[in-house]
């Protein structure tokens, strides 16, 4: 290339990449609109049914797709609970109902009004592979697989560090592998659930524990609700397809997840028998699988108006075509709320009825 | 006009001003066949009117769009009634997106249109008048910051150019004038590499300190259990709260170690056979297949890793009758070497190479083979470069993220069993600060501290390396 | 070598000391070294074969890699579709036929053209069978097509409003479960992967009707991401992509090469600027994710960006790729040789007109390439960009570098943890995808450097 021409090249070259770069930092003033995208956070079991809302959401109607984040219950309250300010999520996915101190938080920080939205309701699964045997045990056998500390083997009511190492130590009719258990980790609303209907549901079937309930309410909460850190449990991130993959890699494994993730990959994982019942579609609708709660999501009242569309889908949300009793949800694995409670949710849904937290 | 239009019409004045440099310079020396009795060349004349042109309104149009929005705000807040200003700053925020929402979805017609009509009907949709208002105020306000805009700009650029163009004489330096102005344009384009250190290392530290304050160095280097996943809430029951990283370092070294092994001997060996023994058609095709290798992104290393080896080992190993775990260090290990034998191999056949062929041939005139060549004189020799591209390799696998992520798994085991799964530096990084991001519990900021000892670490061997290659290299000629 | 040569002395000593009796004379050294020449060529051999071994060993890897992905990456560029015989009743769409024109077109867009799939497929089966569907029966049929399927059935009606209260042939996509059933090639009424065998059965007997077909799947390149891994597409990625390296290549190059030429031609040889040198040297090598967590801690805390947005990445990117710019950029200025600028210098040239108007036209062969190189580098990271956020489930196309955006690899990321099998071929497709992108880049840079070099 003659130098002329090399000499032409580079000066438009320069020319053009300082024109650019300083048109690049205009932009960057020029952003501070108003947003015009949804956007949820919280819950990664609720994770599944938002994203499929929102995307039918963005299909069927002009506004923008909501963007959804999976970031754990608990993280997504911190983030929802943070203030009013227009750069805090809109909406908040739950696995399980707002506590009163994340309510407390929410009211200190100015967010008064906030809409409850119950979706429906979902098991938690202890499950494994399918290729090998299907386990069958008592959430008291599950407390002593899991818990930090169990009661002495003796009876006498005293505590100490878990010693089971296989679960059949525990229990001779379970199978003589190692305990290792995949679960979330405290940021999930998951494994609040798990605490409360598993641990402290075994726990409690210690009657010394029990009484411990009434003198003192945090120790107890500590006995029933601490899980052992000795790599037995691992928590394994807000990600429950993560899990799915890992237990298909290691059947000796067991995970713990919300039934709809069950449902969905059920030719290559099976579900654990708790206390006589396997989780089933019919069986947690009627309540005779113990490990179930219902599934929520929070709307921030403040942003409705400011961001378009809230309002819009909270509608497609509560149809009958997504939540109701064949609706798109229930293929997905969610165990659905009955008629009269859908259309009763609705009403206060579309209306906006702000949520009082006594307890 | 909006701050694109105004760019355009700067850039084509800056243009114009180029063109005027050069026909006032001709003027000033008298016409253009006294072309030579200017100091300078009028294209430098030019250059330096353009420059004199463009920057001062560039950077008046920078510092214009940065504040505007702010003095725009705060001077219509004070337009709005008392006790709007005084609702706390989030209230006032929302009231202000929504006044701003208005003001760009309505015309001023319809606004007009909108308050007197809603004035005559109800005066109990005051706040509604009052919006309305503001927007109106928001747009009037916008209008004229975007003259003022245009007017500044514009005038800067035009009395810049005048005052100076009135200063051009034959005997004028524009010349190095112009140069002083590039000179300075280049060492600030240095600094930003400058700040970029010092940001990093500002901010890592910064937030390191802080966990610190928390958790003891004491506990963090040396302590050995790792349940970095406290209580979300006060009444929830979560994770001890442990924050001993040493299974973190133990898990990155034994993945780091594994790498070392497949990667050092296969890259040095490829370096001297295609250094030493390859004709050139094998070299051609050799070279691309290592820049493939060291090309692929790594988050394709770590779905291979995850989805093809990790079962691959397992299934050999439990053939074998050993128990190893669907994320074992071997699968996750065995795919970063492979990602690294390009990096040692490359830096390898440069030391290799640096040797003067003086030795080489000394070597075969004397009648040793090739491969004693090789092993007795050529690697003694290019040894320290050899070992610093070891150290740059090592370092390169400690701060390597995607491959582990994907596979590695995430129990903090102090183990040395490659068959076990371990998890790493960086691994419970990513873990850590993606989801609940608070950063004033010790969960978030235990990451902060990570990244920072992964920072000194890499530091540490990249300054090693450096050392070990200068201080024992031979100096042949 | 001396081992060698004192080996061969001790064997001749010993053989001759066992063999003859009487005395003999001492080999000299080049029979010595002759004997032992056999032993060290096979050494030398054995050596080179080694080394062949490993450059073999290179190769096998990189085809191992490629060819597990490419196979894994085929299925996805199929999809099955399925002819379906849809009854657009107006009382299942539920809305009133006599309207007039303006207030049909507003009806159709809100009519239950679930409703009318679902009766339609219902129809279709049950017109053989005695019996009606039952429940589980019905929820087995509807798993067979993909849920975009009665979008496609509203566009068709949309286009063709003359199609109200009559019936049409419409092609749909199948669920990706069937279509992963449809590729792994069972036999008719076969159950297997999620089918049972009444599913099974159903579809032998579409196929048996000529209802099914293997299309190209292009929406694969022109649909974004979606929960359903038939329909997800890179579109947006791609898109997200272009944006990011566009922010970076316009932010690196200028102030890359910009430094270099400072600390190249004009920076003088004192401690600052040696520390600059170890600063940038450092830089190069510190880990990605470092990066990321400077972008979190200072741009979005302190500057308070969107999270997610191509601007973002695009600056934590250019943070990454400015010292390797600046390592190439000195190099190839580097290599500009010295009587160049000698040259122009004694012919009168200041230092500035040396060097833009000499050095810089010769260098920029080598830093185009070395910028080429570092934003093929910076388009593959993915650790940094996790930490600021675009991880989201992000469905829109972004339209500008401040919306939303996901990247290539974090997408592939973010596939990987699916585990339907579909998406398993879908991020290897994306994989492909991505590696044909770099591949693209690095030809061209190695085009652009020969095309220079050679003028």
């Amino acid at each position: 290339m003659k130098k002329m021409m090399k000499r032409k090249i580079t000066t438009s070259i320069i020319t053009l990449s300082l024109s650019t770069a300083v048109l690049m930092t205009n932009v960057v003033n020029a952003q501070g609109n108003s947003r015009d995208t949804i956007s949820a956070v919280g819950s990664s079991t609720v994770y599944p049914f938002s994203t499929v809302v929102a995307e039918r959401f963005g299909k069927s109607t002009d506004f923008k797709t909501p963007k959804i984040e999976s970031t754990g219950t608990g993280g997504g309250m911190k983030l929802f609970c943070a203030s009013n300010a227009i750069n805090t999520p809109d909406l908040s996915n739950a696995s399980r109902r707002m506590k009163k101190s994340e309510f407390d938080m929410c009211v200190k920080n100015g967010v008064k009004s906030i809409t409850e939205v119950l979706i429906g309701y979902d098991g938690i699964v202890l499950a494994n592979s399918n290729t090998t045997s299907q386990m069958n045990i008592s959430r008291k056998e599950l407390f002593l697989a899991l818990a930090k500390e169990v009661p002495a083997k003796d009876g006498s009511p005293r505590l100490i560090t878990n010693p089971y190492k296989l679960w059949s130590d525990i229990n001779p009719t379970l199978p003589a592998t190692k305990i290792e258990v995949l679960g979330p980790p405290p940021t999930s609303g998951t494994r609040d659930a798990f605490a409360e209907l598993v641990l402290e549901g075994g726990c409690k079937s210690f009657d010394w524990i029990k009484a411990i309930k009434k003198q003192n309410k945090a120790k107890y909460k500590e006995i029933c609700h601490s899980v052992r850190e000795d790599h037995t449990y691992i928590e394994a991130g807000e990600n429950d397809n993560l899990i799915v993959q890992k237990l298909s890699a290691n059947p000796k494994a067991f995970g713990v997840f919300g039934f709809s993730f069950l449902d969905q990959n059920s030719d290559t994982l099976q579900g654990s028998v708790i206390d006589g019942q396997a989780p089933s579609f019919e069986t947690i609708a009627d309540g005779s699988y113990a490990v179930s709660r219902p599934l929520y999501f929070y709307v921030k009242n403040a942003h409705v108006g400011k961001v378009p569309g809230i309002l819009e889908f909270l509608t497609e949300y509560t149809s009958e075509a997504a939540m109701g009793e064949e609706g798109y949800l229930t293929d997905k694995g969610l165990i659905p709320l009955g008629e009269d409670k859908l259309s009763n949710i609705r009403k206060n849904v579309l209306s906006l009825t702000p949520l009082v937290l006594n307890k | 006009m909006n701050s694109s239009l105004l760019f355009i019409v700067l850039l084509c004045l800056t243009l114009f001003s180029y063109w005027f440099g050069i026909k006032r310079s001709l003027k000033v020396a008298g016409g253009a066949e006294y072309k030579k009795s200017l100091i300078s060349l009028p294209e430098q004349f030019g250059l330096l009117t353009a420059m004199v042109c463009g920057l001062p309104a560039l950077i008046t149009l920078l510092i214009f769009n940065s504040t505007e929005q702010l003095v725009i705000e705060q001077l219509l807040t004070n337009t709005l009634p008392i006790k709007i200003q005084q609702l706390s700053s989030i209230d006032l925020g929302l009231y202000l997106n929504n006044i701003r929402s208005i003001a760009s979805t309505e015309t001023s017609q319809t606004l007009l249109q909108n308050i007197s009509s809603q004035t005559l009907e109800q005066t109990s949709n005051a706040s509604l008048i009052t919006q309305y208002q503001g927007a109106l105020t928001l747009q009037t306000l916008n209008q004229q910051a975007s003259w003022l805009k245009t007017a500044l700009v514009l005038i800067i650029a035009v009395v810049s150019v005048i005052i100076l163009v009135r200063k051009f004489s034959p005997t004028f330096k524009a010349r190095q004038k112009a140069e002083a102005i590039i000179w300075g344009l280049l060492v600030s384009s240095s600094a930003i590499a400058i700040l970029t250190t010092v940001g990093i290392i500002v901010s890592v530290l910064f937030e390191s300190i802080h966990f610190f304050k928390s958790v003891s160095p004491a506990e963090f280097m040396f302590g050995t259990q790792w349940s970095p996943q406290t209580a979300m809430r006060v009444d929830q029951v979560g994770g001890s709260g442990s924050f001993g990283a040493v299974p973190l370092f133990a898990g990155t070294m034994l993945i780091t170690f594994i790498a070392m092994l497949l990667a050092v001997p296969v890259g040095l060996m490829i370096a001297i056979y295609l250094s030493q023994y390859a004709d050139a058609r094998l070299r051609r095709f050799a070279k691309p297949m290592l820049e493939v290798l060291a090309g692929i992104p790594t988050v394709v290393y770590g779905f291979f890793a995850a989805l093809t080896v990790a079962p691959v080992i397992r299934n050999l190993g439990e053939s074998f009758g050993l128990s190893v775990a669907s994320e074992s260090a071997l699968a996750a290990g065995l795919v970063m070497g492979t990602m690294i034998i390009p990096f040692v191999s490359s830096l390898s056949e440069d030391a290799i190479s640096a040797v003067p062929n003086s030795l080489k041939e000394a070597s075969l005139g004397m009648g040793s083979t090739r491969s004693e060549t090789v092993i007795n004189v050529l690697l003694p020799a290019a040894l320290p470069g050899i070992v610093g591209a070891i150290l740059l390799a090592i370092s390169r696998a400690i701060g390597e993220t995607m491959i582990v992520v994907m596979a590695a798994g995430m129990a903090a085991n102090l183990t040395a069993n490659p068959l076990d799964s371990v998890t790493t530096v960086t691994v419970q990084i990513v873990t850590l600060l993606t989801g609940d991001q608070e950063f004033d519990s010790p969960k978030t900021l235990a990451a902060f501290a990570l990244g920072l000892m992964l920072f000194i670490t890499t530091l540490g061997l990249n300054i090693l390396a450096l050392k070990v290659v200068r201080k024992y290299r031979e100096q042949y000629d | 070598m001396t081992n060698a040569i004192q080996q061969t002395r001790k064997n001749a000593k010993d053989n001759l000391d066992m063999n003859n009796s009487k005395p003999s004379k001492l080999l000299s050294t080049t029979e010595i070294v002759a004997l032992s020449l056999k032993k060290r060529h096979k050494k030398e051999k054995r050596f080179k074969n080694l080394g062949l071994l490993a450059v073999l060993f290179g190769f096998m890897l990189v085809l191992v890699l490629i060819s597990d992905i490419t196979i894994k990456a085929l299925p996805a560029f199929g999809q099955h579709w399925v002819q379906l015989d849809i009854d657009y009743k107006s009382d299942w769409l539920n809305i009133e036929e006599t309207s007039p024109e303006t207030l049909l077109a507003e009806q159709l867009k809100t009519a239950n053209f679930r409703k009318v799939l679902r009766n339609s497929i219902y129809q279709m089966f049950s017109s053989t069978a005695d019996k009606k569907l039952s429940r589980s029966e019905k929820r087995e049929l509807t798993k067979l097509f993909s849920t975009n399927a009665e979008f496609t059935i509203k566009d068709a009606l949309i286009e063709s409003p003359v199609l109200l209260n009559k019936q049409a042939n419409i092609w749909v996509r199948l669920d990706d479960d069937v279509d992963s059933y449809l590729k792994e090639g069972f036999s008719d009424g076969e159950a297997g992967l999620r089918l049972s065998e009444q599913q099974a059965g159903w579809l032998a007997k579409l196929n048996a009707e000529k209802r099914l077909e293997n299309r190209f799947n292009l929406s694969f390149f022109t649909a974004s991401d979606s929960r359903e891994p038939e329909l997800a597409g890179i579109k947006g990625a791609l898109v997200g992509t272009l944006l990011t390296m566009l922010v970076t290549l316009l932010l690196s190059f200028p102030l890359g090469v910009a430094g270099a030429l400072y600390l190249e031609e004009f920076a003088p040889n004192n401690r600052w600027t040696d520390l600059i040198e170890i600063n940038i040297n450092n830089l190069a090598a510190v880990p990605s994710i470092v990066f990321g967590l400077l972008g979190l801690a200072v741009i979005i805390n302190l500057f308070e960006l969107p999270r997610s947005a191509p601007l973002v990445g695009g600056i934590v990117l250019t943070l990454m790729t400015l010292p390797t710019i600046i390592i190439a950029s000195r190099a190839a200025i580097k290599a500009v040789p010295p009587s160049l600028r000698e040259a122009a210098l004694g012919l009168g040239a200041s230092k500035m007109q040396v060097t833009f108007s000499h050095v810089l036209p010769q260098a920029m062969p080598g830093i185009i390439t070395g910028a080429i190189i570092g934003i093929a580098q910076a388009l593959g990271e993915t650790a940094p960009l996790l930490m600021i956020g675009m991880v989201a489930f992000i469905v829109d196309v972004p339209t500008s570098i401040v919306d939303s955006a996901t990247v290539l690899p974090v997408q592939i990321f973010l596939w990987a943890d699916s585990p339907e099998r579909a998406f398993l071929a879908k991020t290897s497709a994306a994989i492909l995808v991505l590696l044909a992108l770099l591949l693209v880049i690095n030809i061209s840079a190695t085009v652009l450097r020969s095309k220079f070099e050679s003028k």
